[in-house]
């Protein structure tokens, strides 16, 4: 497949599971290898990259992934401050650990996801919602140019889904960043992004901006999956 | 296939039972007897208190050092054998067959060998407290590593951390808890091991209780197990209260209990500090009550340790020179000898196993009533529960080779008061497993019995043992391991099986038939654990 992303687009990634959505976030950061081909992402190629400068290119991508990837026993504040180890030398336990800048950075990050007054809180205590946005905020501390999100409302209920959505998109507005997310709710991807990208079998099936768009032709991605797949046998009683 | 194995154990048990001349008539002439000598022992003479209280508090922090040098050791062996954590598959086989080998060989049998080289005192019981206890830490604190999440060590990875970072950041704080609970209770298990290393002369209070008992001095030997006791059961009280709250509890067992006032003024008193720090923009957390815990809990096993460092006659650097021959002794255990005394060697090996599952069946037969009344959610009575579990918390405050040295004393040399000592130690240890075994089970089964109008025996027998029998098998033979180790060193104190040749070797400089001895109860107890296994495997 091959697509280039501009900064500052808010691109949406459709298609069934298994068509290669979150393999191919995972190979924009680094955290899977590339088979084969050339993925470059801010200029650097990610899979001739190691060591330094890996974690450099890492330190400039914000990741959002499903499962929250919070530290459940550790407070948010602290959680959200697991977002500056890439910029600091050695490891680091408990809030006291961080220097008082980085802690009022993550403090204000916190407030600009709205979950300031769950500073102390064990992350384990919150909402799956709340828990998004910690991880949203974590993010944010990296001050990332772009930022990848894994299905990041696969486990929430609508309400929380519409929040986390927003506040995305609100960040990517806000402060110019690029953001590509994987999503299965096609009507969310459509009133949030500016370009949609399906993807079926690992090759790009469709690559337009979301004004020109209509519903039928998204939920086409999903269709032609379904007629290429075997049929299943019918029940007999 | 379960009933095999169950119709096995009875099989044995009464192999067992037979072979030991066990006999009810025995078992209650026996207690009689200990009953004489118990009456023969008060009241305790503490007239020689220095003396005792100088040898509980060496007692107490030969433990303390043991388990911190050996949790200490085990933190990078545990970050070897952890499959999340591991370097390369060699590492992991290394570090995972050091931490099962350490496990294989009783600690008594680490102290006597280590006396032989660096002579009496503390600091061979410490040695041996530490290697052994690594099988155990070991192997928890890496199961705790490998029970992490996953997903908090990607997303620090992802945002360019490196690996030490990663760890320290998200596998650390997951798995310390568990880890600091691991040590705390290996440190209550190392108290009774490090109270009768004395028996080999590895400090202790231990030689003062056997002294004692030799020269029939029976009050003074009392009033050295009273203060052994108290400590025991002081250190099992906080190290359960730490613990609980480092784990939190098991969630069937907050639903079968109240939330107390005192917790609800707790929760209250936290919550407005937490509000409070949020309104000052406070950029340390507040001083809520499991910050308060944690950190006054590091201090005190700080503070201990140092004591513990100060006090222990302990030359760590004098013995420096002999720490290469405490090696060669473990070398001259090697290749093992088992025709020197091959029949002794069977007829102890044969022994020991008879007595282990004669203790773990009597066990068995007394624990199951005594868990029963020892549970909150089957006893409604609260005193009922309370007395039970008192009294299991107090005959689990004598550890077990002082139990054998008392019942010894009180019928003589043989397999019988090693046993009878065995299947008490084992009752009240099982009991406390079973009663906390059946305070784990889902209520929501028996409240749906209760809905369709069972009795309370119908809905015990249809909701509560088929959710808890899983775990009091798994238990059963936990304990049979447990024993069968135990049976090994009971001849030690002239108790009856294989313990009797092992020291009886060492003292005669006869390593080879050690290597023999030490070889035949590592396979045994391996086969077992084998067994063990298998049946875990099948309950699942």
């Amino acid at each position: 497949m091959t697509f280039d992303v501009p900064n500052g687009q808010v691109l949406a990634l459709i298609g069934l599971s298994g068509s290669g959505k979150s393999t191919l976030l995972r190979i924009l950061n680094g955290l899977h290898a590339p088979t084969g081909g050339n993925v470059r992402v801010l200029g650097v190629d990610v899979g001739s990259a190691r060591g330094t400068e890996l974690r450099e290119l890492r330190r400039n991508i914000g990741f959002v992934f499903q499962q929250f990837g919070l530290v459940g026993r550790s407070t948010c504040l602290e959680n959200v401050l697991n977002g500056a180890l890439g910029r600091l030398r050695g490891p680091r336990m408990g809030v006291r650990s961080y220097p008082s800048e980085l802690r009022r950075d993550a403090l204000a990050h916190l407030d600009r996801v709205g979950l300031g007054t769950v500073a102390f809180q064990r992350a384990d205590t919150l909402s799956g919602g709340q828990m998004q946005r910690v991880a949203i905020a974590r993010s944010l501390m990296q001050h990332p140019s772009i930022l990848l999100a894994d299905e990041p409302v696969a486990s929430l209920d609508p309400e929380s889904s519409t929040q986390v959505l927003e506040l995305i998109g609100k960040i990517a507005r806000e402060d110019g960043r690029t953001v590509v997310c994987t999503l299965h709710q096609v009507e969310l991807a459509m009133g949030w992004a500016d370009r949609i990208v399906g993807l079926e079998s690992g090759r790009v099936v469709l690559d337009a901006a979301t004004s020109g768009l209509t519903i039928e032709k998204v939920m086409s991605v999903y269709r032609r999956a379904s007629l290429q797949a075997e049929p299943l046998p019918l029940l007999s009683v | 296939m379960l009933r095999l194995f169950g119709a096995g154990f009875v099989g044995a048990f009464l192999w067992s039972w037979f072979s030991l001349d066990m006999s009810i008539i025995s078992f209650f002439a026996g207690l009689g007897d200990v009953r004489n000598l118990l009456g023969r022992m008060f009241p305790p003479d503490f007239s020689n208190w220095s003396t005792i209280v100088n040898a509980t508090f060496e007692t107490l922090w030969m433990a303390v050092i043991g388990t911190f040098v050996s949790a200490l050791v085990c933190v990078p062996l545990a970050f070897g054998a952890a499959s999340n954590t591991t370097p390369h598959a060699v590492v992991r086989y290394v570090c995972r067959g050091i931490i099962s080998l350490t496990r294989a060989v009783p600690e008594i049998i680490f102290a006597a060998l280590f006396v032989v080289v660096l002579s009496i005192g503390p600091l061979p019981g410490i040695l041996a407290i530490a290697i052994h206890s690594i099988g155990m830490i070991g192997k928890l604190f890496a199961d705790a590593i490998e029970q992490t999440q996953a997903s908090p060590r990607e997303a620090i990875t992802s945002v360019g951390a490196r690996r030490l970072q990663t760890t320290v950041s998200s596998i650390v704080p997951q798995a310390m808890p568990s880890m600091i609970a691991t040590a705390m209770y290996r440190l209550e298990i190392n108290i009774r091991a490090s109270s009768v290393l004395g028996l080999v002369g590895a400090g202790g209070i231990g030689f003062v209780i056997q002294d004692s008992l030799r020269s029939l001095d029976y009050q003074a030997a009392l009033a050295a197990v009273a203060c052994i006791f108290v400590l025991i059961t002081a250190i099992e009280l906080i190290s359960a209260q730490v613990r609980q709250s480092l784990l939190g509890e098991n969630t069937n067992v907050l639903a079968n209990r109240r939330q107390s006032g005192y917790a609800k003024r707790k929760v209250a008193r936290d919550t407005a500090r937490n509000e409070r720090a949020i309104r000052d923009r406070s950029l340390t957390p507040p001083w809520t009550s499991e910050r308060i815990l944690r950190t006054s809990s590091a201090v005190v096993a700080g503070l201990m340790l140092i004591v513990a460092f100060l006090l222990v006659d302990m030359p760590l650097l004098g013995a420096l020179p002999r720490y290469p021959d405490l090696i060669l002794v473990l070398g001259d255990l090697f290749p093992p000898d088992f025709s020197t005394a091959r029949d002794e060697l069977v007829k102890g090996m044969t022994e020991s196993v008879q007595i282990a599952f004669v203790a773990t069946g009597l066990g068995l037969f007394l624990s199951v009533p005594l868990g029963i009344l020892g549970a909150r959610n089957i006893v409604v009575r609260r005193v009922i529960v309370l007395s039970t579990r008192v009294t299991l918390l107090l005959l689990r405050g004598i550890p077990e080779l002082i139990v054998a040295v008392i019942f010894v004393s009180a019928m003589g040399l043989g397999p019988v008061p090693g046993t009878l000592a065995l299947t008490l130690v084992t009752a009240t240890f099982t009991s406390k497993l079973f009663a906390d075994t059946l305070e784990e089970v889902d209520p929501s089964p028996r409240e749906a019995l209760v809905a369709v109008g069972a009795s309370r025996v119908q809905e015990f027998v249809a909701a509560v043992v088929p959710q808890a029998l899983p775990g009091i098998v798994s238990q059963t033979l936990y304990i049979l391991d447990v024993n069968l180790r135990s049976s090994t060193v009971l001849g030690i104190v002239g108790g009856g099986g294989i313990g009797f040749l092992l020291l009886g070797s060492l003292r005669v400089l006869e390593y080879q038939t050690t290597g023999a001895v030490v070889l035949s109860i590592f396979l045994i107890v391996y086969f077992i654990e084998l067994v063990g296994s298998i049946v875990r495997r099948l309950l699942r």
